[in-house]
């Protein structure tokens, strides 16, 4: 593992140049904003606020440090604070009607000899995982429509908000098809050995769409994929917003 | 007909056949064999504080599930059932009103909650996908029909690697991810000189770093990673284990290649005599753009996949060290193939891309 780890930075640092280290930078402080998430769920902190917290700081870091323009970056910054929120409030009650917290049957071998008592509480833990999940993707949506629509109204100032608002969407319909598929070819690579395991314990059609791993890997997938679309107006709307405060002034002193 | 075509009565209509469907499946039990038990009432009985050897304070619960049969013939008769879970719900759960059962009987009269009926959540949140693009401006047709022919893909797969007992798994892996990776770019780009280009960028980026990875691990000796930890122990470990970074990291390669290729051919559109230096140099500085962003994608998603594992772990007396090396060598080695992956696609990409583009006429 350490001759890859060293062949990524150097490869990173051959690619990117400069940037390599900043890019470095933000992984690491990504990746300590993690394990710190995880210690302190673990010592017994409220799960949902302490993924709330470490998530904004990790969206502060994965916007801020990747993107250049300032103005882009508050707008991505503001949007995906409210897709988390959005998808926190679709996640909880959905999570409570399906309760597809923890580890099923088929982790059974897994929990041999493991105090299950632990105190830890699950069905936030599951909220949780969702949250963390969308982070990357929600963040990259928002920053790719955002640098879209603003490379759009620099070209074209006399656009009127209803033409900028569907160039959102058309700038978002090739991102929302490829974010698709990243969550989609992610749920196969997580799923694939689940349904092996499946067809050997005997499942049926109707156990599996029961099932509580199942639930639980389809609806990070599709709940991911509501924030991603969810990005698409709120990032137009925003930029919409912003450009016309921009626009106001310029007029006013003519 | 012009009325169908309005925005409002089209949302109007899918959010009617959502709740539709979502109900139909919530009253499904019919269509089940196994006993389901639709509950009415659930009462605690007990609550004891339970200290375990690791210190964590949890609460054992005993809750009386009372409700009526759905289905068999014993449908509509009361019934009542004894469940006890712990407060985590870890591998238990807690069962609440309306919610829908399958029970087993454990003796005359007894019953025993054997797993939660779960199928009209997984249809209401698809629905709500359905309304949301409905809702929106967005080619629903397009992105539809992509994931559509991606899932009938997925299920060929899987029949194939059931029938072949696993031992072709990396083959038919390989030759899935071809497979969709071509749907999702003639989706999304067309039959066009620019999918193909897409689509070898992706296959020489995504092998090239692959061999790569493996030629290290094999002079590492794989020394650090835990492959026995795959999910399930499904054999052979490192297969299952190759397969699962080709599908994660073939997302966000594709969606490398795809941006930094279609930039290209706009700057060739502008600018006609632009030399193919000219538009390496280009690939490279929007590629440089791309890579942090799409290895956060990566990065979360491993480590959200792994949550309830490392939880468990922690809460188990262990070290964070020994945590973190159990639970997600895994998922770092994993991480660090796609890093490579998506570091990789750039120089590829912009080298294919400028060598044709640069070739082509407008």
């Amino acid at each position: 593992m350490l001759y890859l780890l060293i062949a990524f930075i150097v490869l990173l640092l051959v690619v990117t140049g400069n940037r390599g280290i900043s890019l470095l930078l933000g992984l690491g402080i990504n990746l300590i904003a993690i394990v710190a998430l995880l210690i302190l769920i673990a010592d017994g902190f409220n799960v949902v606020i302490t993924t709330l917290i470490i998530s904004v700081i990790i969206l502060i870091v994965a916007i801020y440090m990747n993107v250049e323009n300032g103005a882009t970056a508050n707008i991505s910054f503001k949007t995906s604070l409210i897709i988390m929120v959005v998808i926190l409030l679709i996640t909880i009650p959905i999570l409570y009607w399906s309760s597809t917290q923890g580890m099923g049957v088929e982790d059974q071998e897994e929990l041999e000899g493991f105090s299950l008592a632990a105190g830890v509480s699950y069905p936030q833990l599951a909220i949780a995982t969702i949250v963390v999940n969308s982070l990357g993707v929600i963040s990259e949506t928002s920053v790719a429509i955002t640098s879209g629509l603003h490379e759009i109204v620099l070209n074209k100032p006399t656009l009127t908000s209803k033409e900028v608002f569907s160039d959102g969407f058309t700038v978002g319909n090739k991102i929302l098809s490829t974010q698709t598929n990243t969550l989609l070819f992610n749920f196969f690579s997580t799923t694939f050995p689940l349904f092996f395991l499946m067809n050997t314990l005997g499942f049926k059609f109707s156990d599996i769409i029961n099932d509580k791993l199942f639930g639980a890997e389809f609806l990070t997938t599709v709940i991911c994929t509501i924030g991603v679309i969810l990005t698409v107006p709120i990032t137009a709307y925003q930029v919409v917003h912003e450009s016309r405060e921009k626009i106001k002034p310029e007029t006013d002193k003519q | 007909m012009n009325f169908l075509k309005r925005r409002w009565v089209q949302v109007v209509i899918v959010a009617a056949l959502v709740l539709v469907a979502t109900v139909a499946t919530y009253f499904d039990s019919t269509l089940y064999k196994k006993p389901i038990v639709q509950i009415e009432n659930v009462k605690n009985v007990s609550k004891d504080k339970n200290t375990d050897e690791y210190k964590n304070t949890d609460y054992q619960i005993v809750q009386h599930v009372s409700g009526h049969f759905a289905n068999t013939s014993k449908k509509g008769q009361r019934v009542t059932i004894t469940n006890s879970y712990l407060q985590s719900q870890l591998s238990d759960e807690r069962y609440k009103p309306h919610q829908q059962v399958f029970v087993l009987k454990s003796s005359k009269n007894r019953y025993t909650i054997q797993s939660t009926k779960r199928d009209a959540v997984l249809v209401f949140t698809i629905g709500l996908v359905l309304i949301l693009l409905f809702c929106m401006k967005f080619t629903r047709g397009k992105l539809l029909t992509s994931v559509l022919i991606n899932l009938v893909i997925f299920y060929g797969y899987m029949q194939f690697l059931i029938k072949s007992h696993n031992s072709l798994l990396v083959i038919l892996t390989v030759i899935t991810a071809i497979l969709i990776a071509a749907v999702a770019l003639l989706v999304i780009l067309g039959p066009t000189q620019d999918a193909l280009m897409a689509f070898a960028s992706t296959f020489i980026a995504t092998a090239v770093a692959l061999l790569l990875s493996v030629f290290l691990l094999q002079l590492s000796n794989n020394s650090g990673i835990h492959f026995e930890m795959t999910p399930f122990d499904l054999q052979p470990y490192f297969g299952v284990f190759i397969s699962q970074v080709i599908f994660s990291v073939l997302g966000v390669i594709l969606d490398e290649t795809m941006d930094i290729s279609s930039s290209l051919i706009e700057m060739k559109q502008e600018v006609t005599d632009v030399t193919k230096q000219t538009l390496f140099k280009s690939g490279m500085v929007i590629g440089r753009e791309l890579v942090g962003p799409l290895i956060n994608i990566l990065l979360f998603i491993v480590f959200a996949e792994n949550l309830n594992l490392v939880m468990l772990y922690l809460t188990n007396g262990n070290s964070v060290g020994y945590t973190l090396d159990m639970t997600l060598s895994l998922g770092v080695t994993q991480l660090l193939i796609s890093a490579i992956g998506i570091v990789l696609t750039v120089p590829i990409t912009s080298f294919i891309a400028s060598r044709m583009v640069a070739r082509r006429k407008i």
